[in-house]
């Protein structure tokens, strides 16, 4: 029988995971129903936002704010995703082989910006000031208050994501695209426009995700490889398709595998996570939360 | 200048890949006008309209709208113009609510002013819309459907409206129904171009009407004017039926 700590323990770390998770697979998510691609470069998004933050912070670079250094990577950010959406993904846009063709473009983009990354910063291991420093009782535990903040922020990340597609018109006319892109051009809607911003997004939550993760982990080009891999697993898992079903899916994956991490171990945590995610599969081939389509 | 003509196509000839569908239409769509365009299936209707409305680029030929040419010019701007194409069978956006659909539609610049208006007019219009109002689109009736996707037009302002055939597999009631509202839009003041199949529907809401035959315009009837059953049923089966 495991403790009342041992379980908080659990719980809080599963929490964490899952915010981590949650905020890289609902930007993964948005590009995937928006434009119908899977965007390899993600991971690697996450690393290069908490690089940008790190060198506007840190002591050794412009030691600045970090609040501003936050504020500076997510609009560098938001033009990279400009960017990157008009040079590998639009040329491509609406040839049959789209999907297959954007896998080559988007893991040329994230060897390009790994290396990059490399060459840029150095092999030297970097780690970012916590947003709250300091320590928290939680549910009898004491945590680092970095934690705390994730566990609080993510939720308000993602609740704001889900208003500004719900009710903005830019939002809608994202979701719109993503729908029936026939229909939403004769309604007026850009679509070019809706791909752009979509992009953007997603790259700022990535590299959000990175600034919060880059004081809890050490910065390595590689940073957002594993996160990225967890992302693809939840938005199939989820139900492709539906932020909600991403998000869910996103803390169940969080709290299993601090489950597994405890019982099974570091080790093996991850074969023991797909093993559970394929066994899901086998019944619910269309995913925790999606519908199978008639 | 004002000019008294809503919609002037001359000479266009568009297509798909490398064919061409349209083999040099011309028409017209005076201000206050309801015109017809009626022929069998894959003779060029929808891809007259996806020429006008900018889904497709004509390859030669002019379309006027309200004086200023727009051939060749992009969905969105035809849009702005006010010149609005409703598709046909429209699926509209599956996951999005009645209501959200409808208030999305107002996108451009044009209609968000309007807005709110045009949300009464619809509501007014179609009141089952309103009944509606929380559901997905993918759950309403190809009615319901249908009166939103006529909804979703009117919410882009329109200056002129394009209809593909909106009683596509609807019971006679609800194309009785249906009529009723599309009379009601013209008699604001847009002009229509009505694509249909079913001819006394067209009979019954045009003032003239185009017959369309592979790709070309071969006839005109004004209203009054006896339709030529024969030559109608020799467009459907070919000359040895007739």
């Amino acid at each position: 029988m495991m403790s009342l700590d041992a379980f908080s323990a659990l719980l809080v770390s599963g929490l964490v995971l899952g915010s981590i998770y949650a905020m890289m697979a609902s930007g993964l998510s948005l590009v995937w129903t928006t434009l119908g691609i899977f965007n390899f470069a993600h991971g690697v998004f996450m690393a290069l936002g908490a690089y940008v933050a790190w060198t506007v912070s840190d002591a050794a670079g412009l030691n600045l704010w970090l609040g501003f250094a936050i504020a500076m990577s997510v609009a560098f950010m938001a033009g990279l995703g400009i960017l990157i959406e008009r040079t590998v993904v639009r040329p491509f846009y609406g040839q049959r082989d789209m999907l297959l063709i954007t896998v080559m473009t988007t893991l040329a983009v994230m060897m390009f910006l790994e290396k990059g990354i490399q060459m840029l910063w150095g092999p030297r291991l970097k780690q970012l000031r916590p947003i709250v420093e300091g320590k928290v009782s939680l549910l009898g535990i004491t945590i680092s208050a970095q934690e705390a903040f994730i566990i609080v922020i993510a939720p308000l990340v993602l609740a704001a994501l889900w208003a500004f597609l719900r009710w903005t018109s830019t939002g809608r006319g994202i979701r719109a695209v993503g729908q029936n892109p026939d229909a939403a051009k004769l309604i007026g809607i850009n679509a070019s426009a809706m791909f752009a911003v979509t992009f953007a997004l997603s790259a700022v939550l990535a590299g959000f995700t990175g600034i919060l993760l880059g004081s809890l982990r050490l910065l390595t080009p590689g940073l957002g490889a594993e996160p990225l891999i967890k992302a693809f697993i939840i938005v199939i898992f989820g139900g492709m398709g539906s932020l909600a079903g991403t998000i869910g899916a996103a803390y169940i994956i969080g709290l299993v595998e601090a489950f597994l991490i405890t019982t099974v171990g570091f080790y093996w945590a991850p074969s023991a996570l797909f093993i559970i995610l394929i066994a899901v599969l086998l019944v619910r081939p269309e995913g925790l939360f999606g519908r199978r389509v008639a | 200048m004002t000019p008294d003509l809503a919609l002037e196509v001359s000479g266009v000839r568009a297509g798909y890949d490398s064919y061409d569908v349209l083999m040099g239409v011309s028409l017209k769509v005076g201000i206050n006008e309801r015109v017809g365009l009626f022929g069998p299936n894959g003779h060029g209707k929808t891809t007259l309209l996806n020429a006008i409305s900018g889904v497709i680029k004509p390859r030669v030929g002019n379309v006027r709208f309200m004086g200023d040419e727009i051939a060749g010019k992009s969905p969105q701007a035809v849009v702005d113009r006010g010149l609005i194409h409703v598709p046909q069978a429209n699926l509209l956006f599956p996951q999005m609510e009645v209501m959200e659909t409808l208030e999305l539609a107002a996108f451009c610049k044009r209609a968000k002013p309007e807005k709110s208006a045009n949300l009464d007019k619809v509501l007014q219009l179609f009141p089952r819309l309103k009944e509606r109002r929380r559901q997905q689109c993918k759950t309403l009736s190809g009615g319901e459907r249908q009166m939103l996707s006529i909804g979703v037009g009117l919410m882009c302002a329109p200056k002129m409206l394009m209809l593909d055939e909106p009683t596509l597999g609807l019971s006679p009631k609800l194309k009785d129904e249906l009529a009723v509202a599309i009379g009601e839009i013209s008699q604001t003041g847009i002009p229509l171009l009505l694509v249909e199949q079913d001819i006394s529907f067209v009979l019954s809401l045009a003032d003239r009407m185009y017959l369309v035959d592979h790709g070309e315009i071969t006839r005109e009837v004004s209203k009054g004017q006896d339709v030529d059953h024969e030559q109608i049923m020799q467009m459907y089966f070919g000359e040895e039926h007739a």
